[in-house]
């Protein structure tokens, strides 16, 4: 379930009153740079692969700054897998093949540094369909009705299920989080709303008629969820959340970052007319 | 004159001396020139004042009857330029003069016209002074047995009211006119007093009220309802001597504690022109506003849910209305509030930080009145009245916002099919039954509703109803029961598509409560009584329909059984010194059904044990001790210290900016431990320019144990007790308050001026390391001003600085798969930017009639438009989405507003 947010409500509503937005310039202190590690193993060719970056100054390029020179391996049933550098600060593997129930070791060697992380790689669970609906409160830039993607899918019974999705529209991937956990769904046929927010009006990332949307759903490990769940909450600079933090984290050593085996199923649609 | 004598005595005694007998005759000489000096100065002196003319000595013509003392004595001085001195009790005496004088020296007039009163007069350098004196009248001591003179003392005791109203008057000051007894009345009105047997003035004076001076003749235990005139305008114009009226009591031990009078609140220029007495308490040190677009606030580096909200003897939970614009207390009906900070006197508990406690009117028993407003975006009406005249009345008070009036004219249908108000209602009536005893009935209901398109919606609200008893069983013995029901309830509604869900929380009080106060001889004034609460708290009960997915779900209720019993007493040690020591004992006990966990460091469950109705879970047993000294240094000035340590068994817990009405209410369990403060103040005050200023400086430092909040990855949504999301800690504040207060004059208002620090420590936030509480505010400056311009023209302003909030600012950004996210360091290591405004506001005077009077309230919210921070937050650039920005939102800048008031 989308956590119903009274801030989102409050905000429309104090829109209407005098309210005004404006950039400044801030002075922040800068820390000194973070190592971060995204790695993944999902149940395709090509699917595993682990990014290792730098964190920037406020100030700096966003951009993907990959650190180089680091060894990264991931042990699973007893074999280990080597991940050769692809681009700069990206590592991979091109035949590890991730099975859901098996558990995945990776470790990271760099700077004298080691970092490990343990995910198992949950059943799969598939996505049965998407479809897009109207947003009953929100509109597009021009004043059009806001849709909105829905996917639906059968939650299994015994076990505590998590899941990612992420949604691509005419190919390009959005990159809100988008995650659901079962808490409140469990066993339950599941139709899951993809809210966003459009913060820089974008036109690319809206859901218009003749756009080919695709929606992956991965089925990850409580661990990853909660890291995921704690990054949106906590680290996306909203202020949202009174008090801002790092997420927590699933591999050792003091990094930014996680490791997660996931299955993967897909759905594409061409976007109908209202 | 004996000494110029003494040589010839010491002569005498021992002899002549064997000096030529030339000395003899030059001691002579000596001493005749000494007499003769001694009288040439007598003679010089005497001749100055004969020469500039004694005042007494002024002749006058002049014919009065019957006009009270100090008009005649003004009348005196307009004709023959002589002034005269007095202080307050005589100034307010109710003797009249009858005076019929032909050119008669002033000495004559005064001797004739005060012969049978017990005033005196005495020239005072060039005026005349006109004192008080209660042995004048004394006849002599010739007949001892008719009139014996009754031995010990005796209590005479009462009620104060207003005669226009037949409202009690709350802190009304009672005390003897040259002596240093006194007292004042109780929340209800009540008072006691033990004098010495015999004849005495009662020096009778409240904010707002005129002066009285009654007369007593003390020969056994007395009753004395005293009714007093309302006074509303205070221009002083003759020179004051003595205490002002309504001068705060220098040798109350009491400290911390602010008394509002509620025309200064509704002088003072407020949002959207509604006066509100939350608002204008922020503007006094120690209590700071959490920011715009809220109405908590924090009361000495304490947090929003510390703060003890009392209407009339009920607990109220949420104290505002939609988005901090409105309290839940309607000014209009309000009739005293009482804010204590953190030095609580025994007979309140359960919060940490503060206690305000307000008391509403109760409805004029004299005749009916209506009353009202109109503004901008809120409408007001008060409705009140006799149902028995004298006996019994009774008060309804309404408002209602129509904010959503102005919804319906926007071409976004969205905004159109929105909904934005509130109301609320306060009605009470009360019946005087016989002499001692007196009943209240009151009620509130306030409900808030948002709602945007029809589709999605909150509403949340606050009922109380109480019945209250008072009972005097004797002179010094006065009772109050009650029995109090409180209700606080949320829904959120949501409706997508063809899901519907319904979030609903609530927490219900019944509390029974008895309060004593038995004043044991002239010294000491006991306070005792006991106070039961059982709470249910459903923390939340989610009903899902649709093809979401989502099962109906409800948490736990949760049941709690709060207990007090305390015993105060002040002690009058000597005129100077005063002392209150006492002791609050709570005992918390949580109740079931229900089931309890234990849950490990990390935040998961290792353990859970049912419990059936009844049983019980734990029970935590607090001793909050109250001490307070006050010891009064001359007139005017004195100092005070105190300590109190108070326990909070229920904690507001919250995790979005602005505080929503959403934060939930969550009882102490077996695993949330009650918090406690402990806090020591200090405080040094004083009277300046003849009781004009009135100067406060107060420190404290408190302790915090036992303080909550939400771990970094909590998700407040779930389902899992709210323990396994929770960490502890504890937490420490310090500051210096200096209020520098003008309360008489054309212009009046204050300087408040609070330097403060609170941090935190809680174990698994920051490293473990001590960081700045949200609410810490460095520097809080506040300085308001009221003018009064003429009859019609009231203007008043105010002026707000302080330090911005405790922030976390990320130390850096980094991506995770294609996103931005910032990373962080030391929490609430930032700040925003400093926070200032002024707002300006006028009132002008319609029309002032006995039966009608109406006035129009113009204000300027942030009148010179500073962009202050609502809140800073973190995004991509627009058009170049390599690039981060820091954007300000911000809330209100130039917001003007007008008021229509009416009252009849």
């Amino acid at each position: 379930m989308h956590t119903i947010r009274f801030s989102a409500i409050l905000m429309i509503l104090l829109g209407l009153l005098s309210s005004c937005e404006k950039v400044i310039d801030l002075k922040l202190n800068n820390s000194a740079p973070q190592t971060v590690i995204e790695g993944t193993v999902s149940n395709e060719a090509g699917g595993a692969k682990v990014s290792i970056s730098l964190s920037k100054k406020f100030t700096d390029d966003s951009s993907f700054e990959g650190i180089s020179g680091a060894q990264v391996t991931v042990e699973a049933d007893g074999t280990i897998y080597n991940f050769d550098p692809t681009a700069t600060g990206v590592y991979q593997n091109a035949t590890l093949v991730g099975i859901p129930g098996h558990t995945y070791h990776l470790t990271v060697k760099l700077n004298d540094k080691t970092y490990t992380s343990t995910s198992t790689m949950p059943q799969i669970v598939k996505l049965d369909s998407i479809y897009v609906v109207d947003d009953e409160l929100s509109t597009n830039k021009d004043k059009t009705k806001l849709r909105i993607a829905v996917v639906k899918y059968q939650d299994p019974a015994n076990v505590q299920n998590y899941y990612r999705f992420i949604e691509y529209i005419d190919g390009r991937k959005e990159k809100s989080l988008f995650i659901d956990e079962d808490e409140f769904t469990n066993r339950q046929t599941v139709n899951s709303r993809l809210n966003f927010n459009n913060d820089n009006d974008d036109p690319a990332r809206e859901i218009r008629t003749g756009k080919t949307l695709m929606v992956e759903m991965e089925c990850i490990d409580a661990a990853v969820y909660k890291y995921l769940f704690s990054l949106n909450s906590g680290s996306t600079g909203n202020d949202n959340n009174a008090a801002p933090s790092n997420p927590t984290s699933n591999i050792t050593g003091g990094v930014l970052g996680y490791f997660s085996a996931y299955p993967i199923t897909r759905k594409t649609i061409t976007v109908p007319a209202n | 004159m004996a000494d110029y004598f003494k040589p010839l005595k010491v002569m005498k005694k021992n002899g002549p001396l064997r000096f030529p007998n030339l000395i003899y005759p030059l001691m002579k000489l000596y001493q005749l020139l000494s007499i003769f000096f001694c009288i040439t100065l007598i003679l010089t002196f005497s001749s100055l004042r004969v020469f500039a003319q004694s005042p007494l000595d002024k002749t006058i013509t002049i014919k009065l009857n019957n006009v009270p003392l100090k008009q005649a004595l003004d009348k005196i001085t307009a004709a023959t330029g002589v002034r005269f001195t007095y202080n307050e009790a005589v100034a307010a005496s109710n003797i009249k003069l009858t005076i019929n004088a032909k050119a008669q020296s002033l000495k004559q007039v005064l001797e004739v016209a005060l012969a049978n009163y017990p005033y005196n007069y005495s020239q005072l350098d060039q005026d005349i002074l006109i004192r008080y004196d209660a042995t004048k009248l004394k006849k002599p001591d010739a007949e001892p047995a008719a009139k014996p003179a009754a031995a010990g003392k005796f209590t005479i005791s009462g009620t104060i009211t207003s005669k226009q109203s037949g409202e009690t008057i709350i802190g009304a000051s009672i005390r003897l006119v040259d002596g240093a007894q006194g007292t004042s009345t109780n929340g209800y009105g009540f008072y006691s007093i033990t004098l010495q047997a015999g004849d005495h003035q009662l020096l009778v004076s409240a904010i707002g009220q005129k002066t009285l001076v009654v007369p007593v003749s003390l020969t056994h235990d007395q009753r004395l309802n005293i009714t007093m005139e309302d006074n509303a305008q205070e221009l002083q114009t003759v020179t004051i001597t003595a205490t002002q009226k309504g001068a705060r009591d220098l040798k109350s031990p009491q400290m911390g504690v602010e008394k509002l009078n509620i025309k200064e609140i509704n002088d003072v220029p407020v949002l959207l022109g509604e006066h509100d007495v939350m608002k204008t308490i922020q503007l006094f040190p120690g209590i700071k506003s959490a920011g715009e677009g809220s109405g908590g606030f924090y009361v000495r580096g304490g947090a929003t849910d510390q703060n003890l909200l009392m209407l009339d003897e009920a607990t109220v939970y949420n104290a505002y209305h939609l988005l901090g614009f409105f309290s839940t207390f309607n000014s209009d009906a309000i009739k005293n509030v009482s804010i204590y900070k953190g030095d609580m006197p025994a007979q309140y508990g359960g919060r940490l930080s503060s206690v305000i406690d307000v008391k509403m009117n109760d409805g004029n028993n004299q005749k009916f009145g209506v009353s009202g407003g109109v503004g901008v975006i809120a409408a007001r009406l008060n409705v009140e009245g006799p149902i028995q005249k004298g006996k019994s009345s009774f008060l309804i008070s309404a408002r209602r916002t129509y904010a959503d009036a102005f919804l319906k004219f926007s071409k976004d249908t969205v905004v159109k099919n929105s909904q934005l108000y509130f109301y609320d209602i306060n009605a009470k009536a009360n019946l005087v039954l016989g002499d001692k005893d007196r009943v209240y009935i009151s009620g509130y209901l306030g409900k808030d509703v948002l709602t945007a398109n029809n589709v999605n919606g909150i509403n949340w609200g606050n009922t109380t109803a109480t019945l209250r008893w008072n009972h005097i069983f004797n002179n010094r013995f006065f009772s109050n029961t009650s029995f109090i029901y409180s209700n606080y309830d949320y829904e959120i509604k949501v409706k997508q598509d063809v899901n519907t869900y319904k979030i609903t929380s609530r927490i219900k009080d019944w509390n029974f409560k008895e309060d004593m106060q038995y004043d044991v001889g002239s010294d000491h004034s006991l306070s005792f009584g006991v106070n039961s609460v059982y709470h249910t708290i459903k923390p939340g009960e989610i009903s899902a329909s649709g093809n979401s997915g989502i099962i109906s779900q409800t948490l736990e209720t949760r049941y709690a059984w709060d207990n007090a019993a305390y015993v105060s007493d002040t002690w009058k040690v000597t005129d100077r010194f005063s002392l209150t020591y006492g002791t609050r004992l709570s005992a918390f006990s949580i109740i079931g059904p229900g089931t309890y966990y234990d849950v490990n460091a990390d935040g998961a469950i290792t353990n859970s044990t049912h419990y059936n109705s009844g049983q019980i879970v734990k029970t935590y047993v607090n001793l909050e001790p109250r001490a307070a000294a006050a010891f009064q240094l001359n007139d005017i000035s004195s100092v005070k210290a105190s300590y109190a340590r108070n326990a909070q068994n229920l904690h507001l817990i919250s995790n979005s900016t602005p505080g929503s009405p959403t934060d939930k209410w969550v009882a102490s369990t077996n695993l949330i431990k009650p918090e406690l403060a402990d806090q020591f103040s200090v405080g040094y005050y004083r009277d300046l320019a003849e009781h004009k200023y009135e100067f406060t400086f107060e420190t404290y430092y408190k302790k915090l144990q036992n303080q909550l909040d939400y771990r970094n990855d909590a998700n407040i949504f779930t389902n899992q007790p709210i323990e396994t999301q929770l960490l502890y800690g504890k937490g420490r504040t310090y500051g210096a308050e200096f209020l520098l207060r003008k309360k008489t004059g054309r212009l009046t208002g204050w300087v408040s001026y609070t330097l403060s620090k609170s941090e935190r420590l809680i174990d698994g936030i920051n490293n473990n390391q001590w960081y700045n509480a949200r609410q810490d505010r460095t520097h809080d400056l506040a300085v308001v001003g009221i003018y009064k311009l003429n009859d019609k023209w009231t203007l008043s302003a105010n002026f707000v600085f302080y330090t911005g909030d405790a922030v976390t600012y990320p130390s850096g950004k980094y991506q995770i798969d294609g996103a931005t996210y910032y990373y962080y360091t030391n929490r609430n290591a930032s700040r925003l930017p400093a926070y200032h405004r002024l707002d300006l506001g006028a009132t002008k005077q319609l029309k002032k009639t006995k039966k009608y009077s109406s006035e129009l309230n113009f204000s300027l919210y942030n009148a010179y438009g500073n962009r202050n921070a609502y809140r800073i937050f973190f995004r991509d650039n627009k058009t170049d989405p390599n690039k981060t920005e820091a954007v300000r939102t911000t809330l209100f800048t130039y917001v003007p507003s007008i008021t229509y008031n009416f009252k009849f």
